[in-house]
Parts: C-alpha cells; sequence; structure tokens
C-alpha cells in the first residue's frame, strides 16, 4: 500500500446494492461503471463490508457476478467481523482466487440480521469473550498465510490512549496499514498517531459529501445540518496537511468530483 | 414435504401512516420490506425441505409490489412463489385474509405443512396463522421455538407459553407459526437474488383459488377499526453518572441491579 501514496493514487469507496433495493440490476450496472472508473483511473477500490449495518451485498460475489476485472493492486475488500465462519472462508476463498490482495479488517457494524464470528469460530475460545478486528487479522493471517495484506481502522475520535492501544494489537496481529475514520481538518489524534507509529502506511479518510452534518455520528458531536462544505478544498487541505499519508475518499461524487481529482493531489 | 410459507410485505419504518378515514395504513410511497417474523418462517421451511425433499412455495396476498418480497424469499431457498392479488382483496382483515390464503393452500394442493412468522409486525395480530389453519380445519402450533424433530408425517415442537414452552405432536397436514430463536436466517447471495429476478411469478385472482366474493375483501371481513391513537410517549428519564469512568459503571450496574435489569 505504501507505494500508493507514493505514486499519488486514491482509495476510492464503493458500496454494493443494498439487499433490500428494488432496482438490483440498475445498481448493479451502476456499481459497474463506477467500478472499471477506479480501475480506469488506476487508484484502489474499496468494497464495503454491510456498511452502517446496512444489508448489502458482498463485494466479492459483485465482482465474480458481474465479471468485473480484478487489478490486484487495486481492489481491497472490506470485511467485518459479522459472518458466519463457513461465510468467512468463502469470501476469503473467492478473494484468494480472484487474486485481490488487499483487505481492509474491521469490527464493524451490526444488525440483528446478520451473525456474529465467536470466539470459538476462529480459535479463541476462552482467550476473548468477543470477535474484533484483532482476533479476524491474526486468524486470516494463521488460515491464509502470505496471501493477503490486511489494513485494519482508526478512529480518533475515540478516547485516544484506547485507540493507541488497540491500533498496537492490530499491528502485531499483522495489520501493515491504517485508514482513519473521516477527518475534515488538522486532528491532534491523527498527529499523535503519526508520531507514534513512525513509517506506518496511513491513509486519511476524506468525506466527500456535502452533508457534513451525515459525519455527527462518526465524530461524536452534533454538525449543523447547514454548515457549509466544500470537500474537493478540504481534500486539497488535508493533502497539505498530511504529506506522507494516503487518502482515503469517502461518498465521492462520480459525476461531479471524480474529475476534479486529478489535479487535486498535485 | 410440501411446505407453503405464508408472507406478507410491511412497511419498512416504523412511522407507518394511518389513513384517518379507513383507520388502514397508507402504503403508497412507503418503502416496503419482507415482514421480519416471515424470514424466520422461510428458513425453517428451506431447512426442512433440504433434509426431507420437496418444495418450499411462498404465498402472500398484496400489490403486485409484494412479488418483491417473494423474491427476497426465493432468493435464500423457496423454490417458488404465488401472489394473491386483486382489487377485491383489498380492505381484508385477518379472518379474510386467512380464508384466501387457505383456499391458495388447497388450490396448491398435496400441502404437508404451512408456516407463518408470528406476527405481522404492521397489524401486530397474531391471527392470520391460526386463521388459515381455523379455515383448513388443520391442526396448528403456535409461538413455535423449536422444531425437536420432524418425519414425513409430523413433526414435534417446541412452543413457548406465558409459563415456559409445551412440546407438541402434530400430524401433518398441518400450520406452525414460528418465533425469532427458531433460526438464523441466511442472507441473501447476489446469485440466489439475480436467480430470483428471473423467476416468474403467478398471479391469482378470487376466481382462480374459487373463493366467495362475500368472504374477501371489506364484505368479508367482520373487524371493524372504530378508533386508532398513538401509543403515549414513554416516560424517560436521562441520568448523568458522575464521577471516573469505574466509579460511574460501578453506579450504573448498582442501578441496573436495583431494577432487576441485571
Amino acid at each position: 500500500m505504501k507505494e500508493h501514496i507514493g505514486k499519488k493514487l486514491y482509495q476510492v469507496e464503493l458500496g454494493p446494492p443494498k439487499q433490500d433495493t428494488e432496482k438490483l440490476l440498475e445498481d448493479l450496472e451502476l456499481f459497474r461503471q463506477k467500478y472499471d472508473r477506479v480501475m480506469d483511473s488506476g487508484y484502489v477500490v474499496g468494497i464495503t463490508d454491510n456498511a452502517m449495518g446496512l444489508m448489502a451485498f458482498q463485494g466479492h460475489e459483485t465482482i465474480q457476478e458481474l465479471g468485473l476485472r480484478v487489478i490486484p493492486e487495486q481492489v481491497m475488500i472490506h470485511l467485518n467481523t459479522f459472518h458466519t465462519k463457513g461465510n468467512l472462508h468463502e469470501i476469503l476463498d473467492a478473494c484468494r482466487d480472484m487474486g485481490i490482495r488487499y483487505l481492509l479488517v474491521v469490527s464493524g457494524d451490526g444488525s440483528d440480521r446478520l451473525p456474529k464470528l465467536q470466539p470459538d469460530d476462529l480459535g479463541f475460545a476462552g482467550v476473548v469473550e468477543a470477535v474484533t478486528a484483532v482476533e479476524l487479522i491474526e486468524y486470516i493471517h494463521r488460515e491464509y498465510p502470505g496471501v493477503f495484506e490486511i489494513g485494519a481502522a482508526f478512529n480518533p475520535y475515540e478516547p485516544a490512549e484506547h485507540e493507541f492501544e488497540k491500533l498496537e494489537r492490530k499491528l502485531k496481529a499483522g495489520a501493515t496499514f491504517v485508514i482513519t475514520q473521516p477527518i475534515i481538518e488538522q486532528n491532534a489524534v491523527v498527529d499523535e498517531m503519526l508520531k507514534r507509529f513512525p513509517g506506518l502506511t496511513v491513509f486519511v479518510e476524506a468525506w466527500m459529501s456535502k452533508r457534513i452534518s451525515l459525519l455527527s455520528e462518526a465524530v461524536g458531536y452534533e454538525i449543523p445540518e447547514d454548515t457549509a462544505f466544500d470537500p474537493i478544498e478540504t481534500l486539497k487541505s488535508l493533502h497539505r496537511l498530511y504529506p506522507n499519508c494516503g487518502v482515503y475518499l469517502s461518498l465521492l461524487g462520480f459525476k461531479t468530483q471524480y474529475h476534479l481529482l486529478h489535479d487535486t493531489w498535485a | 414435504m410440501k411446505i407453503v410459507v405464508c408472507i406478507k410485505q410491511v412497511p419498512a419504518s416504523s412511522d407507518a401512516k394511518i389513513d384517518p378515514e379507513t383507520k388502514r395504513i397508507i402504503r403508497e410511497g412507503m418503502k416496503a420490506v419482507l415482514n421480519p417474523f416471515d424470514t424466520y418462517a422461510v428458513e425453517e421451511a428451506v431447512q426442512l425441505r433440504n433434509r426431507f425433499g420437496g418444495e418450499v412455495i411462498v404465498l402472500s396476498m398484496g400489490p403486485e409490489k409484494a412479488a418483491h418480497s417473494l423474491r427476497e424469499a426465493i432468493s435464500v431457498g423457496a423454490d417458488r412463489a404465488v401472489l394473491l392479488s386483486d382489487r377485491a382483496f383489498g380492505g381484508s382483515d385477518t379472518w379474510a385474509t386467512s380464508y384466501a390464503l387457505a383456499k391458495a393452500v388447497e388450490k396448491i394442493g398435496g400441502v404437508d405443512l404451512v408456516i407463518c412468522g408470528k406476527q405481522a409486525v404492521d397489524g401486530d395480530t397474531a391471527q392470520v396463522g391460526p386463521g388459515i389453519a381455523a379455515h383448513l380445519d388443520w391442526v396448528q402450533a403456535t409461538y413455535v421455538l423449536k422444531v425437536e424433530d420432524a418425519s414425513e408425517t409430523g413433526i414435534r415442537v417446541r412452543r413457548m407459553n406465558e409459563d415456559g414452552y409445551d412440546v407438541c405432536e402434530v400430524d401433518f397436514p398441518a400450520v406452525l407459526t414460528v418465533l425469532k430463536d427458531i433460526n438464523r436466517p441466511r442472507v441473501p447471495t447476489l446469485k440466489g437474488s439475480l436467480a430470483a429476478l428471473r423467476e416468474e411469478i403467478p398471479v391469482w385472482k378470487p376466481a382462480d383459488i374459487g373463493a366467495e366474493l362475500e368472504k374477501i375483501g371489506l364484505d368479508g371481513s367482520p373487524t371493524r377499526v372504530v378508533k386508532t391513537a398513538p401509543p403515549p410517549p414513554r416516560n424517560t428519564v436521562t441520568r448523568v453518572l458522575e464521577g471516573t469512568p469505574a466509579e460511574s459503571v460501578r453506579e450504573l450496574v448498582k442501578d441496573l441491579r436495583t431494577r432487576g435489569i441485571l
């Protein structure tokens, strides 16, 4: 992943169609167009796994069903802990077989319709009470040695020391890169993380929706709905503030923003 | 084993609006989903079919867009679906609905078992499953939380009651209504959902199932809703616990224990 930063390649988040969509074929076509555009740009596509606990189809099956090309350096599948063991292996086997190299492993947002991996499933019975990203990272490296390069999440809005301690464990488990929660300005906790973990490959997440109020839940305080926000200008400022970090783009507007990206990371 | 699962498409949100005149839910423009309890019914039927062979047919009565929920059931393993849809069915209460569904079960023919979710989350009556059993004059077991054993001729289930549970053995043909405890429904795959999209779903009218018109729709519905009102607001009190995190947690645990929650 480090080389992506050197080559100034963005990571672009895409969500597969939702399970409850009433226009599945149209949604799949839209996904295909966006995916192909990211591939053509040489950027990395990051495909979410039931983001926000909203049931969606899986990234690997969407790629398979649509017959999308997989360029190993350009595809990252998100994987959370809300799966059965069988389903987890199905995903990992498919990713391996398709040549997908990057995984972003997160604890994830559950839903009452989603199963949750149990410690016993991953060989952690009696060791931990619940499976988190740490156990999942360790398990994947154990079961699929040398197959995947795994990233982890970092949340600068959680109590900092607790988050640093979690990050230590994620790195010890085998994570080699980190993606932050969205930041919109210089962030003291991210700064501290860069200081404490020199050499770590870090991607800061840039919030590309104009509706900055939607970020309230992530940052833990209310952002008024009428707050003015310019995502492209903010993205440019993140590049200035964090020149050694890569950038992960969430909620990117493919019609209005994508064409501006080329000149943003100058 | 031939199993029919009766499902319902319900409003997706809990803020459904009620027509003040008809006292019915305004469904137009509202996002609709498969009734959550019905997903457990479908899963149980698929598991039984996988064990004993046979067929799972999902059945629903509603507008044409209810086909979307039928397809969802097919995407997780049901073999085929039937939709009852006609203006004449409109306004049916639970009695008329269960009559129409029972007639459709008869029309399907050779059915061993009908499985329904405990209730629909919009009406919350839990009457349709028992109503189907009554119309068909079949044995029923409601509030089933576990299938203990099954064979080609009958099923032994654990059903919840107010004091615990009963273990019942019922011979086929029978009707079950199931609780969420019974299983964990599988998540649809994209392949399954795409296959379900291609599935043709027959739409049956009253004449197709031999339903008497005076027994369906408003005419066939003895229920009259005379008044609807929102539930009273809950009296909630917000309390901020002072002190260090450890002190706050101790205080919280103590408080929850005092209230009998822990």
